[in-house]
């Protein structure tokens, strides 16, 4: 939380979907932030301690894909929020860390916003 | 001659008959002795081994070629197999010559014996597995590549509608007018009616996409994003057990996403509740396919609204079906229908046929 707005990390190496992403995220009232890789996302992580949630794509380039990285996240910050989208079908569910929300792509955007503003709450009231 | 005295004893009992079936299989094959001398040899045994036909009679198994044969499990394999104690059966074992590729050989071999107790011999079939094995892992190879491709294919599609998705959304967020907001979101939708398609092609077999997913999860994200209040507003979809084409199923889609935007905006400006049902059913070939909703009906006289980009596309997409278009009051509220009678199918589309 950052002056009170959760703050949400948007993860994705196509620019256009990462601008559009972040602009949903701030539509939404958070405050958002960005990396272009699990990489980038990590050094956010590690630089602040504010952020809620941690909205990723799967396919990225680089060793680790948004998959590696919600387990990563889930396992070294457990209280950030994840949901993750991919353009892949079918993701198994449980192939991700429980508690995390899964989205195809194309996404609703206001399915994205629901699971935001659901996960937000759980992790406030929890 | 001295070596020879018992390979001419063994040749002796055959019966010319069983020597000509041997020579002339197909399959590579040899017949031995119990210890392994060879009484016979399929020319296609020859050639595939590259052996000396002329020269093989009368050899031991161990010596043909450079000694490749001499195998000590396929000497123990057979030896057991000569004694009753073992069957070899579909045995792999690898051939390996010098200079030559390793060759992958699959021998079966059987006991003859024709109630002789001194007169025992062996059958023993090998074929080279080598070329089949390859020409399969070639065919897994271009079967997995063909299904990464296609996966590669899907998530591409997938990025580039959530980057048109994405664009048509924020737009949507931006500007001022309500008009230009209403045709953006209507865009987005569309949008969105096509991925679902996509999202059912990648999960189903043969390129058909089943209906009735594929209309309960379009209605769903219709709901999602055009219901403010679910408890106010309802979709219900009834839709049979029908697959029909990937392009057929968009133009459905389409339509169904036309007429549920249109049935949202106007048919329940201060209902306290409203229901629209989109149903499909068939039967053989005929289709009907209905948006209905229990609101407050058509607009009458000079109120109605000119035909937007909406009507146009349901209109075009319905004659494309070959399906009549038809509006009725369903008391309370409106009915749309598509219906396409297989039987008027050729009359509509083909009127210089006639």
């Amino acid at each position: 939380m950052k002056n009170g707005r959760a703050v949400v990390l948007v993860v994705d190496d196509i620019a256009l979907i990462r601008m559009g992403a972040v602009d949903l995220v701030q539509s939404a009232g958070y405050e958002a932030l960005e990396a272009q890789d699990a990489h980038e996302a990590i050094r956010i992580l590690e630089s602040r301690d504010d952020i809620d949630l941690v909205f990723t794509d799967v396919q990225m380039p680089g060793t680790m894909d948004g998959i590696k990285l919600a387990h990563f996240i889930r396992n070294r910050w457990p209280p950030v929020q994840l949901i993750v989208a991919s353009g892949r079908d079918i993701l198994e569910e449980s192939s991700l860390p429980t508690g995390s929300q899964y989205f195809s792509k194309p996404y609703n955007d206001h399915a994205i916003t629901d699971a935001m503003a659901r996960l937000l709450q759980s992790k406030n009231s929890g | 001659m001295g070596p020879f005295m018992p390979i001419k004893s063994a040749i002796f009992a055959e019966a010319p008959s069983t020597l000509a079936v041997v020579v002339l299989s197909n399959e590579p094959l040899l017949l031995l002795s119990t210890d392994l001398q060879i009484i016979a040899a399929s020319i296609s045994f020859c050639n595939a081994f590259a052996i000396d036909a002329a020269t093989i009679v009368g050899r031991r198994l161990g010596t043909l070629g450079n000694g490749e044969w001499n195998m000590p499990k396929l000497v123990s394999l057979l030896n057991a197999t000569a004694s009753g104690n073992a069957k070899i059966e579909a045995y792999e074992i690898d051939l390996k010559r010098p200079n030559q590729k390793t060759r992958q050989l699959v021998v079966n071999a059987q006991i003859l014996d024709d109630g002789q107790k001194d007169h025992v011999r062996l059958l023993l079939a090998v074929t080279d597995m080598t070329d089949a094995r390859a020409t399969a892992r070639l065919k897994d190879d271009l079967l997995n590549d063909k299904a990464i491709l296609i996966q590669e294919v899907q998530h591409r599609v997938a990025n580039s509608l959530q980057i048109i998705a994405s664009i048509l959304m924020q737009g949507a967020r931006r500007v001022q007018s309500d008009e230009a907001r209403d045709h953006l979101q209507n865009a987005h939708h569309r949008v969105m009616s096509i991925s679902a398609v996509q999202k059912q092609l990648s999960t189903s077999k043969g390129g058909k996409v089943p209906l009735k997913a594929y209309m309960a999860l379009l209605c769903e994200s219709l709901g999602a994003s055009m219901i403010a209040d679910q408890d106010r507003l309802s979709i219900a979809v009834k839709v049979d057990d029908s697959s029909v084409e990937a392009d057929v199923s968009i133009s459905l889609g389409l339509i169904v996403t036309e007429l549920v935007i249109n049935a949202l905006k106007h048919a329940f400006p201060d209902q306290p509740k409203g229901k629209i049902t989109v149903s499909y059913a068939s039967k053989g070939r005929d289709w009907t396919l209905m948006v209905a909703d229990d609101g407050i009906g058509m607009p009458t006289g000079p109120a109605t609204p000119k035909a937007g980009l909406g009507t146009g596309i349901v209109e075009a997409l319905a004659k494309n079906l070959q399906g009549t278009l038809e509006v009725s009051c369903a008391e309370p509220g409106t009915a749309v229908t598509v219906r396409h009678n297989a039987d008027a199918e050729g009359q509509t589309a083909a009127p210089s046929a006639a």
